[in-house]
């Protein structure tokens, strides 16, 4: 195993960093798809709008995630973040004119992201955040730009092929996530640990027999170890990623769907997905039908 | 801290074949204290020896180099012919040959009486514990506690637990009995039931070497007076002679200031 | 499955792995710690610095630490894979306490007055025996009180092993808030009169041994 003494030495000094199994995620090279920059993105849109400000201000602040390889990752020395949401971040920036180096990342963790957006701190979500009819309570979410649901990650000579296969196993997820719960309804026993990577490394040396959780972030761990690691199992639950906005600007709603129904029309979003979760070695998917605004 | 085997054995050899416990040129320092200076001691079988001086004359120390409680620095010590082993496990079949009986009495805080004297029989003479329980009640009924076996030692008076003390000395069958000023720690109307007990075993036969301020003990049932000041033995007499007309300076001093009392 | 009171069978599994799990590592503690505190006053000197070294080393390291050499870093390394996790959360918990157990025996140890070592060793015992007729008794009945202090602790600590794959009572209490985020209070309380329960266990059984033991000391 390539990443072996990084990890031992990783596990020996730290705490539960995500850094130790990741090790290399992220460093590729590749800077992701190339974006056409709208010019004088500006006047498309209404004075007073959202997207206005953002285009005139000439920057924007994304929330992505930090720790889920293909989804969004930064390693400990990258300047940028890499996965699938950044890519759409990139996408919907290039569409207000705002370069892809003129995007601040902000990392969002699942516990902060409607706070961030209620106050502020960022301007859009892009962080594996499903739509739910509770965050459409205090958040406005445009989407889903990508379904996904809850699947199980294996080691490539598993036996494991079904939902049913996972009666008496070990499998493994973040504490106290539904995911857990769900598996643990389907008969497994649940090993909780405290982060994805921790997880993915007990099912990489054999400790647990599976790993479980949504099925994109799943391919993203696949994505790193496409020898050793495979998804399987039809997804049981389904979670539809969606852009995360604030409820004060429900303008943005249709220029959001617009804008990435462009991108599932011209190839883009395809693009975006090949050079990050498509790694693991899964076709491209159909895009998604996109939400109308209401 | 070493015992040199090797040291050359001084003016106390044996008596043929009937010392017991034997000191030959024993040193002790604490430090740049010499606690124990050119001691030579023989101790024959059957022999009373009350070791009496004034306190800091090394004479508590004296008592507990016999078992090895206090390692000396050089110098020779047998015990029945064989000299005093190193620490482990032959020191500890030593020790269950020599009894003693402490000061502060010592009996295990935790145990009853009766395990008091039984526990040294069974755990390190292997007698089994009805064996052992039979002959600790006899000598509990020897020192008179006999009705207190069941009790623990902090229910008991000191007089008490020091006869308990030597019951549980005795129980080990020692060859011979260092007593280390067995009655000082003593509320005086508990000093007499502690000192029968000790003459009882004197005229039994027992080997006893006894340090104590007791007068009337040594007059009454030591065959020998050592006398000790400074971390020498500067007299060694019959009771009679050493009460009644001591050499030393210091031994008169001594005597003066005890019977004045 | 959502209520925490229609869940109940949840909770008490949950604080019987918890339970489990303090029973174990209190068993590995207490015998790890005795062994090392009667290294730590006994006559070899390369015992006495093992055991020097395993408690100070131990008791400076943190158990989040410990728990992942165990749970994380040793899998790597091939070791511990195929070990039940209730055992290697014994092993984590139990290893870590020791070091404590230890400390509060060597204080009993301390408290027991010379004479008793000595009149053991006038009547010829070995060190050996010494320290388990004599000495480790009397110790133990100095140590009630911080052991029972060091045992309540353990019984906590054993949640941290709720991110390191066992659904004992704080990755159960876990599992009830992220579901139901509106009884969060409730499922707080059910958590913590459970870990009390727990803990006042404990306590009246060290207060029980103390009451037991008052005159024999």
């Amino acid at each position: 195993m390539r990443l072996t003494r990084l990890k031992v030495a990783a596990a020996a000094v730290l705490v539960a960093s995500t850094l130790a199994a990741c090790g290399d995620a992220g460093s590729d090279d590749d800077k992701g798809i190339d974006v056409d920059v709208q010019e004088d993105a500006a006047a498309e849109f209404d004075e007073g709008t959202r997207m206005r400000e953002l285009a005139d201000g000439g920057t924007i602040k994304i929330g992505v995630k930090y720790d889920q390889p293909g989804i969004g990752f930064k390693g400990a020395t990258d300047d940028q973040p890499v996965g699938f949401d950044p890519e759409i971040g990139k996408i919907l920036a290039a569409d207000l004119g705002i370069a892809p180096e003129d995007i601040t990342w902000v990392e969002t963790i699942s516990a902060n992201r409607e706070a961030f957006l209620q106050k502020g701190e960022v301007d859009l979500v892009i962080a594996s955040y499903s739509i739910t009819d509770e965050r459409r309570q205090v958040v406005g979410q445009a989407g889903p730009y990508y379904v996904t649901g809850q699947q199980l990650l294996v080691k490539s000579d598993s036996k494991i092929e079904t939902i049913e296969d996972v009666k008496g196993t070990e499998v493994c997820s973040v504490t106290g996530s539904t995911s857990l719960s769900n598996i643990e309804a389907e008969g497994a026993t649940p090993r909780g640990f405290d982060t994805y990577s921790e997880c993915v490394e007990q099912v990489l040396n054999g400790t647990v027999d599976a790993m479980t959780t949504d099925g994109a972030i799943l391919l993203g761990y696949a994505a790193e170890h496409p020898d050793e690691l495979k998804v399987v199992v039809d997804p049981f639950s389904t979670e539809r990623y969606g852009v995360g906005y604030s409820i004060d600007h429900p303008e943005m709603c249709e220029w959001i769907t617009e804008t990435i129904e462009e991108a599932q029309e011209d190839g883009d979003w395809a693009k975006a997905f090949e050079l990050t979760l498509g790694k693991s070695g899964v076709d491209t998917p159909e895009p998604p039908e996109m939400d109308a605004c209401s | 801290m070493t015992v040199t085997d090797e040291a050359p054995v001084g003016g106390g050899t044996p008596r043929s074949g009937e010392a017991l416990v034997e000191l030959a040129d024993v040193q002790k320092w604490y430090g740049q204290l010499h606690v124990l200076q050119d001691i030579n001691l023989t101790v024959s079988r059957g022999e009373v020896v009350v070791v009496i001086g004034p306190s800091g004359s090394g004479k508590s120390t004296l008592c507990r180099t016999i078992n090895r409680l206090e390692p000396v620095d050089s110098g020779r010590i047998l015990v029945d012919g064989s000299p005093l082993p190193q620490e482990g496990k032959a020191l500890a079949r030593h020790r269950a040959d020599v009894g003693m009986v402490f000061q502060s009495f010592n009996l295990f805080a935790h145990k009853t009486i009766l395990e008091n004297v039984t526990l040294g029989p069974i755990k390190v003479r292997k007698q089994s514990k009805a064996e052992a329980e039979t002959r600790a009640r006899e000598l509990l009924e020897r020192v008179g506690v006999a009705h207190q076996a069941d009790k623990y030692p902090a229910q008991l008076s000191g007089g008490q637990q020091q006869r308990v003390a030597i019951a549980r000395a005795l129980a080990m069958e020692p060859k011979v009995m260092l007593f280390d000023e067995p009655t000082s720690a003593l509320d005086p109307e508990m000093i007499k039931e502690v000192l029968d007990v000790m003459v009882d075993l004197a005229e039994r036969g027992m080997t006893m070497i006894v340090v104590t301020h007791e007068m009337g003990f040594a007059r009454t049932a030591a065959n020998r007076v050592v006398f000790m000041a400074d971390g020498r033995i500067l007299e060694t007499a019959d009771p009679e002679t050493f009460f009644s007309n001591p050499e030393s300076d210091r031994a008169k001093d001594f005597l003066g200031k005890i019977l004045k009392h | 499955m959502e209520n925490v009171l229609a869940n109940f069978d949840l909770v008490l599994k949950a604080f019987w792995l918890t339970i489990q799990l303090a029973l174990l590592s209190g068993l590995v503690a207490l015998v790890l710690g005795t062994l090392l505190a009667a290294m730590r006053v006994g006559p070899i000197s390369v015992l006495r610095g093992v055991a020097a070294t395993y408690v100070t080393l131990v008791r400076n390291t943190p158990l989040l630490v410990m728990c992942i050499f165990v749970f994380v870093a040793a899998p790597n390394l091939g070791l511990f894979v195929g070990m039940p996790f209730l055992l290697k959360g014994t092993i984590a918990v139990g290893l870590y306490t020791a070091p404590f157990i230890a400390e509060a025996i060597r204080s009993g140890v301390n408290a027991v007055h010379l004479g008793q070592a000595e009149a053991a060793r006038a009547i010829g015992m070995t060190f050996g025996q010494n320290m388990r007729y004599v000495v480790l008794p009397q110790a133990f009945r100095a140590s009630v009180p911080p052991l029972a202090s060091t045992l309540i602790a353990m019984t906590k600590n054993t949640s941290v092993v709720a991110v390191f794959g066992l659904m004992e009572a704080t990755a159960r209490m876990r599992d009830f808030v992220n579901k139901n985020s509106d009884d969060t209070m409730l499922i707080f309380l059910v958590f913590a009169i459970g870990y009390v329960i727990l803990v006042e266990l404990i306590s009246f059984a060290a207060y029980g041994l103390e009451r037991r033991w008052k005159a024999a000391r």
